[in-house]
């Protein structure tokens, strides 16, 4: 077998991972012994495929290994204790074949969407439930998790096993109704979208990128939209994800520079996830127009715009009027205060980035010093933007956004006045 | 030629499923896959038992027919290096085709 058939296979256990998550959940009750199975399940398919030879449905051979084990387990584990119904109350409804819940393609969505939730669950810490989605639904290993996130690998795993804890502690409930799951879907959005941004745009370390993780959000999304089709907002997530990382190869310079989007080859813009963001966002449009939404439709201005020049800043600064309206956070005045600097110039912004620069949210941060620095620049406020570019370099922690503000300055410098 | 069955088990320590990067088991399938192709190709190959149960300790046996034990022990490490079991080498004494083992 090649490199390809490497890859298909490599697709084909992250597409299975979930599900195999899911199935197990359901028959055994426990989060833990789960995942053991689906561990167990693809070490069988390790032992017995090269051997046996690929199955021709290997997802349906992986399902069948997976069910039984999970059944076996909880067998095993009901004889040892003789008390098989005290253990998983669901067990009888289990054994009905043909009635059981996750034993059809539907009932297994449901059980993806279902173990999503608890893995997002509200009572889980933001990293609790990064940690644990990325493990059950994504399929990441501990020591991957620790990569993409640059912690210790001891770290990743103290968060999930407190996770598990804490889901076991309060007994919640794998099983619940639809109107939970729903109600639920604001948090799983935004675990998916915490993990794109973060693999988007780390907040430390050399590189401006770590991809796996952005890309692995990416997944997530493509796959809470398969699992609730009807929902407007996880396709408005699948937009804004699959028009950011169709530039994901444009961001960077051989060298790991960052290149902004006027520096960008937008012909190393993926065309593919353009495509899709665009067909994802016709899906969005049929809900209300929401953040999600609108921040779809402000990727789209960039992602479909045929050069820099041409970007319809007009239409991004309406969106992000809008957006504004429905979600008042310094970071999209910020936002918006650039669009206002394309469209009307630099000096009819600055005043909104003065104040900006006095917000307690954005103290910490670099990105509004950078952005007034820029500003006063194009303006010809040299010595400001001087000022400017010296505190965002004093709270910048990402080595690539620090070299390229360290040379933004330099040019500053050396302009004539 | 000789016969000698190979006998794969879970090395010691690994007694937990642990965790299996996806890409690594991928990866490690379709090594083994090009691996045992390259057994079956040579004509080393005779036979192959699994356990019923997937959680079994031993994961797999051959039966492999080569010249020697240098031979055997050769394929042993090289089943060793794709799948990550501790093999166990164990010469075929006996043939139900009457064959002489050693």
């Amino acid at each position: 077998m090649s490199r390809p058939e490497e890859a298909a296979l490599t697709a084909a256990f992250r597409a299975e991972w979930p599900r195999l998550i899911a199935v197990a959940l359901r028959i055994t009750g426990d989060l833990q012994a789960a995942e053991d199975v689906a561990q167990e399940t693809l070490f069988a398919a390790f032992d017995r495929w090269p051997l046996q030879g690929i199955p021709d449905r290997p997802g349906a051979w992986l399902m069948t290994v997976c069910r039984n084990r999970a059944r076996n387990l909880v067998r095993d584990a009901s004889r040892a204790q003789e008390r098989l119904a005290s253990l998983r109350p669901l067990l009888d409804g289990q054994t009905s074949p043909g009635t059981a819940p996750g034993t059809n393609a539907a009932g297994i969505a449901d059980d993806q969407l279902r173990l999503i939730a608890m893995c997002c669950h509200p009572l889980l810490a933001t990293d609790g439930q990064v940690a644990l989605t990325l493990r059950m639904v994504a399929g990441l290993t501990t020591q991957e998790i620790a990569r993409g996130f640059n912690l210790p690998a001891a770290t990743v795993a103290q968060r999930i096993v407190r996770a598990k804890r804490m889901l076991t502690q309060h007994r919640i409930a794998f099983v619940t109704d639809d109107a939970d799951i729903r109600a639920r879907l604001a948090s799983v959005l935004d675990v998916i979208y915490l993990i794109f941004n973060e693999g988007y745009l780390p907040a430390e370390g050399e590189s401006l990128t770590r991809g796996d993780l952005a890309f692995e959000a990416g997944r997530l999304a493509c796959l809470l939209t398969s699992l609730v089709p009807a929902e407007p907002d996880p396709w408005a997530l699948r937009a804004l994800l699959s028009f950011q990382l169709s530039r994901q190869a444009a961001r960077t310079a051989p060298d790991g520079a960052l290149l902004t989007l006027d520096a960008q080859d937008r012909s190393q813009w993926n065309q593919e996830l353009i495509a899709d963001g665009i067909r994802s966002l016709e899906r969005a449009r049929g809900g209300p127009r929401g953040p999600l939404l609108l921040q779809a439709e402000l990727a789209a201005c960039h992602a479909t715009a045929p050069s820099f020049a041409a970007t319809d800043w007009a239409a991004i600064l309406a969106l992000y009027d809008e957006l504004l309206a429905i979600q008042d956070t310094p970071v999209v005045a910020l936002n918006r205060a650039v669009a206002v600097a394309m469209t009307a110039g630099p000096a009819a912004a600055l005043p909104a980035l003065d104040e900006l620069a006095g917000h307690p949210a954005l103290a910490s941060s670099h990105r509004v010093w950078a952005v007034r620095a820029e500003l006063h620049r194009r303006a010809g406020h040299t010595a400001a933007a001087l000022a400017d570019y010296d505190r965002a370099l004093d709270l910048v922690s990402n080595q690539a956004e620090r070299h390229y503000l360290a040379q933004a300055r330099r040019q500053a410098e050396e302009a004539p006045a | 030629m000789m016969r000698f069955l190979l006998a794969g088990t879970r090395p010691p320590g690994s007694g937990e499923p642990g965790e299996l990067a996806l890409a690594a088991a991928a990866h490690r399938v379709v090594a083994a896959t090009a691996w045992h192709s390259w057994l079956r190709r040579w004509g080393l190959l005779l036979s192959f038992g699994l356990p019923r149960d997937p959680a079994a300790e031993l994961r797999a046996c051959l039966i492999v027919a080569v010249n020697d034990e240098q031979a055997a022990d050769r394929l042993a490490a090289g089943w060793g290096a794709v799948s990550g079991y501790r093999v166990v080498v164990l010469p075929l004494t006996g043939g139900s085709s009457g064959e002489t083992g050693r």
